[in-house]
Protein backbone atom coordinates (compact mmCIF):
# COMPACT_ATOMS: atom_id res chain seq x y z
CA UNK A 1 0.00 0.00 0.00
CA UNK A 2 2.85 2.13 1.10
CA UNK A 3 4.54 1.34 -2.09
CA UNK A 4 1.54 2.09 -4.51
CA UNK A 5 1.36 5.26 -2.86
CA UNK A 6 4.33 6.16 -3.48
CA UNK A 7 4.44 5.25 -7.04
CA UNK A 8 1.32 7.35 -7.79
CA UNK A 9 3.13 10.54 -6.64
CA UNK A 10 1.41 11.22 -3.47
CA UNK A 11 2.75 12.74 -0.53
CA UNK A 12 2.69 10.03 1.72
CA UNK A 13 3.48 9.99 5.71
CA UNK A 14 3.45 7.52 7.73
CA UNK A 15 1.45 7.73 11.55
CA UNK A 16 2.38 5.99 14.42
CA UNK A 17 1.63 7.53 17.75
CA UNK A 18 1.10 10.60 15.90
CA UNK A 19 2.70 12.81 18.89
CA UNK A 20 4.82 14.77 16.56
CA UNK A 21 2.93 14.39 12.74
CA UNK A 22 -0.23 15.24 14.17
CA UNK A 23 0.29 18.55 15.57
CA UNK A 24 2.27 19.42 12.00
CA UNK A 25 -0.22 17.96 9.74
CA UNK A 26 -2.74 20.73 11.94
CA UNK A 27 -0.29 23.64 11.51
CA UNK A 28 0.12 23.00 7.70
CA UNK A 29 4.38 22.16 8.77
CA UNK A 30 3.09 19.11 6.89
CA UNK A 31 1.47 18.20 4.09
CA UNK A 32 -0.18 14.87 3.45
CA UNK A 33 -2.60 13.68 0.38
CA UNK A 34 -2.50 10.08 2.15
CA UNK A 35 -1.28 8.85 5.77
CA UNK A 36 -1.04 5.08 6.28
CA UNK A 37 -1.46 4.86 9.86
CA UNK A 38 1.20 1.82 11.52
CA UNK A 39 -0.79 1.65 14.80
CA UNK A 40 -2.74 -1.33 14.45
CA UNK A 41 0.09 -3.26 12.70
CA UNK A 42 0.32 -5.33 15.08
CA UNK A 43 3.84 -7.40 14.38
CA UNK A 44 5.57 -3.85 14.77
CA UNK A 45 4.23 -3.45 18.39
CA UNK A 46 5.87 -6.49 19.67
CA UNK A 47 9.34 -6.73 21.87
CA UNK A 48 11.87 -9.94 22.02
CA UNK A 49 14.57 -10.47 23.97
CA UNK A 50 17.37 -13.25 22.51
CA UNK A 51 20.56 -14.64 24.08
CA UNK A 52 22.46 -11.77 23.32
CA UNK A 53 20.16 -9.07 21.80
CA UNK A 54 17.22 -7.59 22.36
CA UNK A 55 14.51 -6.24 19.10
CA UNK A 56 11.94 -3.85 19.84
CA UNK A 57 9.52 -3.26 17.33
CA UNK A 58 8.78 0.32 15.94
CA UNK A 59 4.95 0.35 17.45
CA UNK A 60 6.41 -0.56 20.79
CA UNK A 61 5.77 3.37 22.74
CA UNK A 62 7.74 4.37 25.41
CA UNK A 63 4.48 3.36 28.00
CA UNK A 64 5.55 -0.23 27.43
CA UNK A 65 9.63 0.33 27.30
CA UNK A 66 9.61 1.91 30.76
CA UNK A 67 9.27 -0.49 33.03
CA UNK A 68 10.68 -3.28 30.85
CA UNK A 69 13.60 -4.55 33.11
CA UNK A 70 15.72 -6.60 30.62
CA UNK A 71 16.73 -3.03 29.91
CA UNK A 72 17.37 -0.62 32.11
CA UNK A 73 18.94 2.01 30.44
CA UNK A 74 16.22 1.88 27.81
CA UNK A 75 13.40 1.98 30.30
CA UNK A 76 15.22 4.85 31.80
CA UNK A 77 15.54 6.85 28.47
CA UNK A 78 11.25 5.98 28.04
CA UNK A 79 10.88 6.95 31.40
CA UNK A 80 11.89 10.63 30.99
CA UNK A 81 10.01 11.14 27.64
CA UNK A 82 7.17 13.91 27.63
CA UNK A 83 4.25 13.50 30.16
CA UNK A 84 2.30 10.36 30.84
CA UNK A 85 -0.21 11.33 27.80
CA UNK A 86 2.91 11.49 25.73
CA UNK A 87 4.42 8.30 26.69
CA UNK A 88 1.59 6.28 25.94
CA UNK A 89 1.00 7.19 22.71
CA UNK A 90 5.07 7.99 21.10
CA UNK A 91 6.48 4.90 19.69
CA UNK A 92 10.25 4.05 18.68
CA UNK A 93 9.44 4.59 14.85
CA UNK A 94 8.10 7.86 15.43
CA UNK A 95 11.41 8.85 17.34
CA UNK A 96 13.57 6.84 14.49
CA UNK A 97 11.10 9.00 11.65
CA UNK A 98 11.18 12.47 13.34
CA UNK A 99 14.88 12.33 14.34
CA UNK A 100 14.87 14.91 17.08
CA UNK A 101 18.57 16.61 17.92
CA UNK A 102 18.26 15.84 21.72
CA UNK A 103 15.38 12.82 20.99
CA UNK A 104 15.79 10.61 24.19
CA UNK A 105 15.75 7.46 22.73
CA UNK A 106 17.90 8.56 19.33
CA UNK A 107 20.81 9.43 22.15
CA UNK A 108 20.35 6.44 23.80
CA UNK A 109 20.47 3.47 21.01
CA UNK A 110 23.40 5.50 19.62
CA UNK A 111 25.30 5.66 22.76
CA UNK A 112 24.32 1.43 22.73
CA UNK A 113 24.98 0.87 19.49
CA UNK A 114 21.57 0.01 18.31
CA UNK A 115 20.66 -1.43 15.06
CA UNK A 116 17.57 -0.26 12.66
CA UNK A 117 15.50 -2.39 10.84
CA UNK A 118 13.83 -1.16 7.73
CA UNK A 119 11.36 -2.59 5.34
CA UNK A 120 10.46 -1.66 1.76
CA UNK A 121 9.55 -3.52 -1.60
CA UNK A 122 12.70 -4.70 -1.93
CA UNK A 123 13.00 -6.24 1.08
CA UNK A 124 14.16 -6.24 5.01
CA UNK A 125 17.57 -4.63 5.69
CA UNK A 126 19.63 -4.25 9.33
CA UNK A 127 21.52 -0.63 9.38
CA UNK A 128 23.52 0.40 11.90
CA UNK A 129 22.13 3.65 13.86
CA UNK A 130 24.30 5.92 12.86
CA UNK A 131 24.53 4.60 9.11
CA UNK A 132 20.28 4.57 9.32
CA UNK A 133 20.46 8.27 10.44
CA UNK A 134 23.25 9.34 7.57
CA UNK A 135 20.70 7.48 4.60
CA UNK A 136 17.32 7.98 6.08
CA UNK A 137 14.47 5.48 5.02
CA UNK A 138 13.98 4.86 1.45
CA UNK A 139 10.88 6.77 0.38
CA UNK A 140 8.86 3.76 -0.02
CA UNK A 141 9.88 2.12 3.17
CA UNK A 142 9.28 1.97 7.21
CA UNK A 143 11.19 1.31 10.23
CA UNK A 144 9.78 -2.02 11.69
CA UNK A 145 12.52 -2.94 14.47
CA UNK A 146 15.63 -1.85 16.09
CA UNK A 147 17.90 -4.27 17.93
CA UNK A 148 20.44 -3.51 20.78
CA UNK A 149 22.78 -5.60 22.89
CA UNK A 150 21.58 -7.38 26.49
CA UNK A 151 23.32 -4.54 28.88
CA UNK A 152 26.60 -6.05 30.15
CA UNK A 153 26.55 -3.41 33.20
CA UNK A 154 25.45 0.05 34.06
CA UNK A 155 23.74 2.39 32.12
CA UNK A 156 22.33 5.75 32.50
CA UNK A 157 20.59 8.79 30.77
CA UNK A 158 20.37 11.89 31.51
CA UNK A 159 18.79 15.10 29.97
CA UNK A 160 18.76 18.68 30.10
CA UNK A 161 15.72 21.40 29.51
CA UNK A 162 12.74 23.35 29.99
CA UNK A 163 9.59 21.80 31.25
CA UNK A 164 10.11 18.34 30.35
CA UNK A 165 6.69 17.54 29.58
CA UNK A 166 5.94 19.68 27.46
CA UNK A 167 9.20 20.51 25.73
CA UNK A 168 11.93 18.06 24.33
CA UNK A 169 15.52 18.10 26.25
CA UNK A 170 18.12 20.77 25.22
CA UNK A 171 20.82 18.20 25.92
CA UNK A 172 21.05 14.49 26.67
CA UNK A 173 23.11 11.97 27.52
CA UNK A 174 23.84 8.50 27.60
CA UNK A 175 26.46 6.44 29.10
CA UNK A 176 26.58 3.13 28.58
CA UNK A 177 29.16 0.66 29.98
CA UNK A 178 30.09 -2.98 29.92
CA UNK A 179 32.12 -4.30 32.00
CA UNK A 180 32.04 -7.92 30.33
CA UNK A 181 33.59 -6.25 27.10
CA UNK A 182 35.55 -3.56 29.03
CA UNK A 183 33.78 -0.65 27.21
CA UNK A 184 32.40 2.79 27.89
CA UNK A 185 30.20 4.33 25.16
CA UNK A 186 29.21 8.25 25.40
CA UNK A 187 26.39 9.78 23.05
CA UNK A 188 25.50 13.30 23.70
CA UNK A 189 22.04 14.47 21.77
CA UNK A 190 21.18 18.16 21.18
CA UNK A 191 24.44 19.48 20.11
CA UNK A 192 24.36 18.78 16.62
CA UNK A 193 21.64 17.92 14.08
CA UNK A 194 22.15 14.08 14.74
CA UNK A 195 23.61 12.44 18.55
CA UNK A 196 27.02 12.08 18.28
CA UNK A 197 29.40 9.29 20.16
CA UNK A 198 32.39 10.75 22.17
CA UNK A 199 35.08 8.48 21.09
CA UNK A 200 37.91 10.10 22.94
CA UNK A 201 36.10 10.61 25.98
CA UNK A 202 35.33 6.99 26.01
CA UNK A 203 38.76 5.49 25.03
CA UNK A 204 40.24 7.50 27.89
CA UNK A 205 37.11 6.31 29.99
CA UNK A 206 38.20 2.67 29.42
CA UNK A 207 41.95 3.02 30.46
CA UNK A 208 41.06 4.58 33.73
CA UNK A 209 38.37 2.37 34.96
CA UNK A 210 39.27 -0.23 37.23
CA UNK A 211 37.97 -3.08 35.78
CA UNK A 212 37.37 -5.68 38.63
CA UNK A 213 35.69 -2.94 40.93
CA UNK A 214 33.60 -0.97 38.33
CA UNK A 215 34.63 2.17 39.56
CA UNK A 216 36.88 5.25 38.30
CA UNK A 217 39.07 7.94 40.05
CA UNK A 218 37.35 11.36 41.11
CA UNK A 219 40.03 13.02 39.14
CA UNK A 220 38.96 10.91 35.98
CA UNK A 221 35.34 11.51 36.30
CA UNK A 222 35.82 15.18 35.68
CA UNK A 223 38.16 14.74 32.86
CA UNK A 224 35.91 12.88 31.21
CA UNK A 225 33.45 15.70 31.47
CA UNK A 226 35.87 18.13 30.16
CA UNK A 227 37.07 15.66 26.97
CA UNK A 228 32.98 15.87 26.42
CA UNK A 229 33.26 19.79 26.44
CA UNK A 230 36.07 19.50 23.90
CA UNK A 231 34.76 16.90 21.36
CA UNK A 232 31.73 19.01 21.20
CA UNK A 233 33.48 22.44 20.84
CA UNK A 234 34.32 21.13 17.51
CA UNK A 235 31.27 19.78 16.43
CA UNK A 236 29.75 22.78 14.27
CA UNK A 237 27.08 24.48 16.01
CA UNK A 238 24.09 24.13 12.88
CA UNK A 239 21.21 23.86 15.60
CA UNK A 240 18.79 27.51 16.11
CA UNK A 241 20.11 28.85 19.28
CA UNK A 242 17.50 30.55 21.47
CA UNK A 243 18.40 32.72 24.49
CA UNK A 244 18.51 29.82 27.18
CA UNK A 245 20.45 27.40 24.83
CA UNK A 246 23.06 29.02 22.72
CA UNK A 247 26.01 26.83 21.52
CA UNK A 248 28.19 27.63 24.48
CA UNK A 249 25.29 26.30 27.13
CA UNK A 250 25.03 23.12 25.38
CA UNK A 251 28.47 22.62 25.16
CA UNK A 252 28.94 23.48 28.86
CA UNK A 253 26.01 21.40 29.78
CA UNK A 254 27.52 18.27 27.50
CA UNK A 255 29.86 17.98 29.70
CA UNK A 256 27.91 18.35 33.55
CA UNK A 257 25.69 15.55 31.97
CA UNK A 258 28.71 13.23 31.13
CA UNK A 259 30.42 13.46 34.24
CA UNK A 260 27.11 12.77 36.03
CA UNK A 261 25.95 10.09 34.12
CA UNK A 262 29.63 8.43 34.13
CA UNK A 263 29.66 8.82 37.92
CA UNK A 264 26.23 7.49 38.08
CA UNK A 265 27.47 4.25 36.07
CA UNK A 266 31.18 4.12 37.40
CA UNK A 267 31.18 5.02 41.57
CA UNK A 268 33.97 8.03 41.41
CA UNK A 269 36.51 7.03 44.29
CA UNK A 270 38.94 9.14 45.83
CA UNK A 271 41.42 6.92 45.86
CA UNK A 272 41.33 3.63 43.96
CA UNK A 273 41.08 1.74 47.52
CA UNK A 274 38.51 -0.63 46.52
CA UNK A 275 35.52 1.08 48.75
CA UNK A 276 32.38 0.06 48.19
CA UNK A 277 29.76 2.01 46.25
CA UNK A 278 29.20 5.25 47.61
CA UNK A 279 25.57 6.17 47.92
CA UNK A 280 22.71 3.73 47.46
CA UNK A 281 21.00 6.25 45.06
CA UNK A 282 24.34 5.65 42.24
CA UNK A 283 24.95 2.07 43.08
CA UNK A 284 21.21 0.76 42.08
CA UNK A 285 21.05 3.67 39.48
CA UNK A 286 21.28 1.10 36.64
CA UNK A 287 21.76 -2.37 37.86
CA UNK A 288 19.72 -4.54 35.52
CA UNK A 289 16.42 -4.86 37.34
CA UNK A 290 16.15 -2.06 39.75
CA UNK A 291 14.72 0.03 37.47
CA UNK A 292 12.39 1.34 40.11
CA UNK A 293 9.57 4.06 38.39
CA UNK A 294 8.60 5.62 41.62
CA UNK A 295 12.01 6.70 42.59
CA UNK A 296 11.71 9.82 43.34
CA UNK A 297 15.63 10.26 41.96
CA UNK A 298 14.57 8.22 38.56
CA UNK A 299 11.84 10.72 37.83
CA UNK A 300 11.59 12.97 35.17
CA UNK A 301 11.22 15.91 37.23
CA UNK A 302 14.69 15.26 38.76
CA UNK A 303 15.68 14.75 35.11
CA UNK A 304 14.07 17.91 33.58
CA UNK A 305 15.86 19.80 36.59
CA UNK A 306 19.21 18.73 35.48
CA UNK A 307 19.73 15.12 35.81
CA UNK A 308 18.52 15.06 39.70
CA UNK A 309 21.62 15.79 41.40
CA UNK B 1 -5.38 4.43 4.26
CA UNK B 2 -8.06 6.37 5.41
CA UNK B 3 -8.89 9.09 2.57
CA UNK B 4 -10.74 12.23 3.63
CA UNK B 5 -14.50 12.44 3.21
CA UNK B 6 -14.90 8.78 4.18
CA UNK B 7 -17.11 8.38 7.29
CA UNK B 8 -16.23 6.58 10.04
CA UNK B 9 -17.16 5.73 13.39
CA UNK B 10 -16.07 6.38 17.24
CA UNK B 11 -17.57 5.12 20.48
CA UNK B 12 -17.94 8.43 22.08
CA UNK B 13 -18.26 8.01 26.37
CA UNK B 14 -20.53 4.48 25.47
CA UNK B 15 -22.42 5.60 22.56
CA UNK B 16 -21.37 5.18 18.65
CA UNK B 17 -21.16 8.28 16.70
CA UNK B 18 -20.82 8.31 13.05
CA UNK B 19 -17.71 11.29 11.78
CA UNK B 20 -19.15 12.17 8.45
CA UNK B 21 -16.96 14.43 6.23
CA UNK B 22 -13.80 15.37 8.59
CA UNK B 23 -10.84 15.83 6.80
CA UNK B 24 -7.89 13.58 6.84
CA UNK B 25 -5.66 15.59 8.95
CA UNK B 26 -8.42 16.05 11.56
CA UNK B 27 -7.22 15.25 14.92
CA UNK B 28 -9.17 13.91 17.66
CA UNK B 29 -9.64 16.90 19.58
CA UNK B 30 -11.07 18.97 16.31
CA UNK B 31 -13.50 15.71 15.21
CA UNK B 32 -14.72 15.41 18.72
CA UNK B 33 -15.29 19.32 19.07
CA UNK B 34 -15.74 20.69 15.34
CA UNK B 35 -17.97 16.97 14.07
CA UNK B 36 -19.68 15.92 16.97
CA UNK B 37 -19.94 19.18 19.14
CA UNK B 38 -18.19 17.15 22.51
CA UNK B 39 -16.81 20.57 23.55
CA UNK B 40 -15.47 19.22 27.36
CA UNK B 41 -12.82 18.37 25.46
CA UNK B 42 -10.59 22.17 25.75
CA UNK B 43 -8.79 22.71 22.36
CA UNK B 44 -5.61 24.79 23.68
CA UNK B 45 -1.87 24.16 22.42
CA UNK B 46 -2.83 21.99 19.64
CA UNK B 47 0.64 20.53 20.56
CA UNK B 48 0.25 17.43 23.04
CA UNK B 49 1.67 20.17 26.06
CA UNK B 50 -1.11 21.69 28.01
CA UNK B 51 -3.59 18.49 28.53
CA UNK B 52 -6.83 20.42 28.51
CA UNK B 53 -8.06 17.86 25.40
CA UNK B 54 -7.07 14.38 27.58
CA UNK B 55 -9.03 11.76 26.68
CA UNK B 56 -9.13 8.07 27.48
CA UNK B 57 -8.52 6.49 24.28
CA UNK B 58 -8.62 2.77 24.45
CA UNK B 59 -8.42 3.30 28.18
CA UNK B 60 -5.19 5.20 27.75
CA UNK B 61 -4.75 8.40 28.57
CA UNK B 62 -4.11 10.35 26.05
CA UNK B 63 -3.84 14.39 24.30
CA UNK B 64 -6.12 14.26 21.67
CA UNK B 65 -4.72 16.65 19.92
CA UNK B 66 -2.06 14.67 18.73
CA UNK B 67 -4.11 11.27 17.68
CA UNK B 68 -5.61 11.51 14.15
CA UNK B 69 -9.43 10.93 14.22
CA UNK B 70 -9.51 8.28 11.56
CA UNK B 71 -6.55 6.30 13.41
CA UNK B 72 -8.93 6.57 16.05
CA UNK B 73 -11.75 4.89 14.13
CA UNK B 74 -13.44 2.07 15.76
CA UNK B 75 -11.61 3.13 19.32
CA UNK B 76 -13.09 3.69 22.87
CA UNK B 77 -12.90 7.22 23.71
CA UNK B 78 -14.25 8.67 27.14
CA UNK B 79 -14.42 12.13 27.90
CA UNK B 80 -15.01 14.00 31.49
CA UNK B 81 -18.30 13.32 30.71
CA UNK B 82 -18.29 9.38 30.13
CA UNK B 83 -16.18 8.82 33.15
CA UNK B 84 -19.00 8.32 35.20
CA UNK B 85 -21.64 9.09 37.56
CA UNK B 86 -20.43 7.51 40.53
CA UNK B 87 -17.28 5.92 42.16
CA UNK B 88 -13.84 7.06 41.53
CA UNK B 89 -15.15 9.83 38.84
CA UNK B 90 -17.64 11.01 41.01
CA UNK B 91 -15.91 11.38 44.17
CA UNK B 92 -13.04 13.46 41.82
CA UNK B 93 -14.81 15.84 40.36
CA UNK B 94 -16.63 16.40 43.81
CA UNK B 95 -13.09 16.83 45.94
CA UNK B 96 -12.29 19.34 43.00
CA UNK B 97 -15.41 21.23 43.77
CA UNK B 98 -14.75 21.12 47.72
CA UNK B 99 -11.17 21.45 47.64
CA UNK B 100 -11.71 24.33 45.30
CA UNK B 101 -9.26 22.97 42.70
CA UNK B 102 -11.19 24.58 39.99
CA UNK B 103 -10.64 28.61 39.44
CA UNK B 104 -11.76 29.19 35.66
CA UNK B 105 -12.24 25.82 34.82
CA UNK B 106 -10.89 25.72 31.27
CA UNK B 107 -7.85 23.08 32.60
CA UNK B 108 -10.60 20.86 34.66
CA UNK B 109 -12.53 18.17 32.51
CA UNK B 110 -8.36 17.68 31.43
CA UNK B 111 -7.33 17.30 34.96
CA UNK B 112 -10.29 15.21 36.02
CA UNK B 113 -9.51 12.46 33.41
CA UNK B 114 -5.81 12.78 34.26
CA UNK B 115 -6.25 12.06 37.65
CA UNK B 116 -9.15 9.37 37.43
CA UNK B 117 -6.73 7.45 34.93
CA UNK B 118 -3.76 7.82 37.62
CA UNK B 119 -5.64 7.03 40.76
CA UNK B 120 -7.24 3.77 38.93
CA UNK B 121 -3.66 3.20 37.85
CA UNK B 122 -2.00 4.03 41.58
CA UNK B 123 -4.75 4.71 43.92
CA UNK B 124 -1.77 5.37 46.87
CA UNK B 125 -0.21 7.30 44.85
CA UNK B 126 2.42 9.54 46.83
CA UNK B 127 2.40 13.81 46.21
CA UNK B 128 5.75 13.18 44.02
CA UNK B 129 3.96 10.45 42.26
CA UNK B 130 0.73 12.69 41.65
CA UNK B 131 2.91 15.14 40.07
CA UNK B 132 4.78 13.52 37.83
CA UNK B 133 1.91 11.93 36.69
CA UNK B 134 -0.21 15.08 36.12
CA UNK B 135 2.90 17.18 34.51
CA UNK B 136 1.35 16.95 31.32
CA UNK B 137 -1.80 19.15 32.53
CA UNK B 138 -0.94 22.77 32.89
CA UNK B 139 -3.05 24.87 35.09
CA UNK B 140 -2.81 28.37 35.31
CA UNK B 141 -5.03 29.57 38.12
CA UNK B 142 -4.60 27.20 40.86
CA UNK B 143 -0.66 26.71 41.82
CA UNK B 144 -1.46 23.21 41.71
CA UNK B 145 -1.91 23.16 45.40
CA UNK B 146 -5.32 22.84 45.49
CA UNK B 147 -5.20 20.06 42.75
CA UNK B 148 -3.15 17.88 45.08
CA UNK B 149 -5.43 18.51 47.92
CA UNK B 150 -7.95 17.08 45.78
CA UNK B 151 -6.67 14.16 45.15
CA UNK B 152 -5.83 13.61 48.95
CA UNK B 153 -9.07 13.88 49.53
CA UNK B 154 -10.52 11.37 47.50
CA UNK B 155 -7.36 9.29 48.58
CA UNK B 156 -9.03 9.51 52.65
CA UNK B 157 -12.45 9.47 50.94
CA UNK B 158 -11.99 5.99 49.62
CA UNK B 159 -9.81 4.97 52.89
CA UNK B 160 -6.73 4.66 51.24
CA UNK B 161 -5.29 7.71 53.15
CA UNK B 162 -5.98 8.17 56.98
CA UNK B 163 -9.25 10.47 57.46
CA UNK B 164 -8.08 13.92 58.94
CA UNK B 165 -9.95 13.26 62.33
CA UNK B 166 -7.60 10.26 62.29
CA UNK B 167 -4.44 11.91 61.17
CA UNK B 168 -5.16 14.25 63.99
CA UNK B 169 -6.41 11.68 66.95
CA UNK B 170 -2.53 10.29 66.13
CA UNK B 171 -0.02 13.03 66.70
CA UNK B 172 2.63 10.81 64.44
CA UNK B 173 0.41 11.58 61.51
CA UNK B 174 0.61 7.36 61.19
C1 LIG C 1 4.56 17.66 24.35
C2 LIG C 1 5.64 16.78 23.79
C3 LIG C 1 6.73 16.43 24.57
C4 LIG C 1 7.73 15.63 24.05
N1 LIG C 1 8.79 15.30 24.85
C5 LIG C 1 9.77 14.53 24.37
C6 LIG C 1 10.88 14.19 25.19
O1 LIG C 1 10.96 14.56 26.36
N2 LIG C 1 11.87 13.42 24.64
C7 LIG C 1 11.80 12.99 23.35
O2 LIG C 1 12.72 12.31 22.92
N3 LIG C 1 10.75 13.27 22.55
C8 LIG C 1 9.75 14.04 23.03
N4 LIG C 1 8.69 14.35 22.23
C9 LIG C 1 8.70 13.90 20.83
C10 LIG C 1 7.85 12.71 20.44
O3 LIG C 1 7.04 12.21 21.42
C11 LIG C 1 8.72 11.61 19.86
O4 LIG C 1 9.46 12.06 18.78
C12 LIG C 1 7.88 10.36 19.50
O5 LIG C 1 8.71 9.24 19.63
C13 LIG C 1 7.25 10.34 18.14
O6 LIG C 1 6.57 9.10 18.01
P1 LIG C 1 5.11 8.96 17.39
O7 LIG C 1 4.79 7.53 17.40
O8 LIG C 1 4.18 9.87 18.07
O9 LIG C 1 5.43 9.48 15.92
P2 LIG C 1 4.52 10.13 14.80
O10 LIG C 1 4.13 11.50 15.19
O11 LIG C 1 3.46 9.19 14.39
O12 LIG C 1 5.60 10.21 13.64
C14 LIG C 1 6.76 11.00 13.77
C15 LIG C 1 7.55 10.99 12.45
O13 LIG C 1 8.07 9.70 12.19
C16 LIG C 1 7.53 9.17 10.99
N5 LIG C 1 7.28 7.75 11.26
C17 LIG C 1 6.36 7.23 12.11
N6 LIG C 1 6.47 5.90 12.17
C18 LIG C 1 7.49 5.55 11.34
C19 LIG C 1 8.09 4.30 10.97
N7 LIG C 1 7.66 3.13 11.48
N8 LIG C 1 9.12 4.33 10.09
C20 LIG C 1 9.57 5.52 9.59
N9 LIG C 1 9.05 6.72 9.91
C21 LIG C 1 8.02 6.74 10.77
C22 LIG C 1 6.30 9.99 10.71
O14 LIG C 1 6.00 10.04 9.33
C23 LIG C 1 6.70 11.34 11.25
O15 LIG C 1 7.51 12.03 10.34
C24 LIG C 1 7.66 15.15 22.72
C25 LIG C 1 6.56 15.49 21.93
C26 LIG C 1 5.54 16.27 22.45
C27 LIG C 1 4.37 16.61 21.59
Amino acid sequence: MLAAAHESGAAVALLSGGTDLVPALRSGERVADAVVALRRVLELRVRGAGADSLTIGAGVTYADLVGWSLSPGLARAARVVGSVQIRNTGTVGGALGSVRPAGDLLTYLTAADAEVLTASPRGTRWRPLGQFLAEGVEADGLVTAVRLARPGGPQVHVKIGGRQAAYPAIVSCAVVVDRVRHRVACAIGGVGRLPARMGGAESFAVDEVDWTTGTIPVQAARRFGDLVVEAVAGISPVLPVGPGESADYRCHAAGVLASRALARCLHPQATRATQPATTTELATDAQPGTARPSDPTAGPGAAGRGGGS
Amino acid sequence: MTAAGESYQLYVDGFPRAVVGAELGDSLLSVLRDTLGVTSVKDACEQGRCGACSVLLDGRLAASCTVLAADADGARVVTVAGLGAVGLARAVRAMFLAEGAVQCGFCTPGFVVAVTDLLTRRPDADDEEIREALAGNICRCTGYGRILAAIRAVQRERGILPSLEESRARPDGG
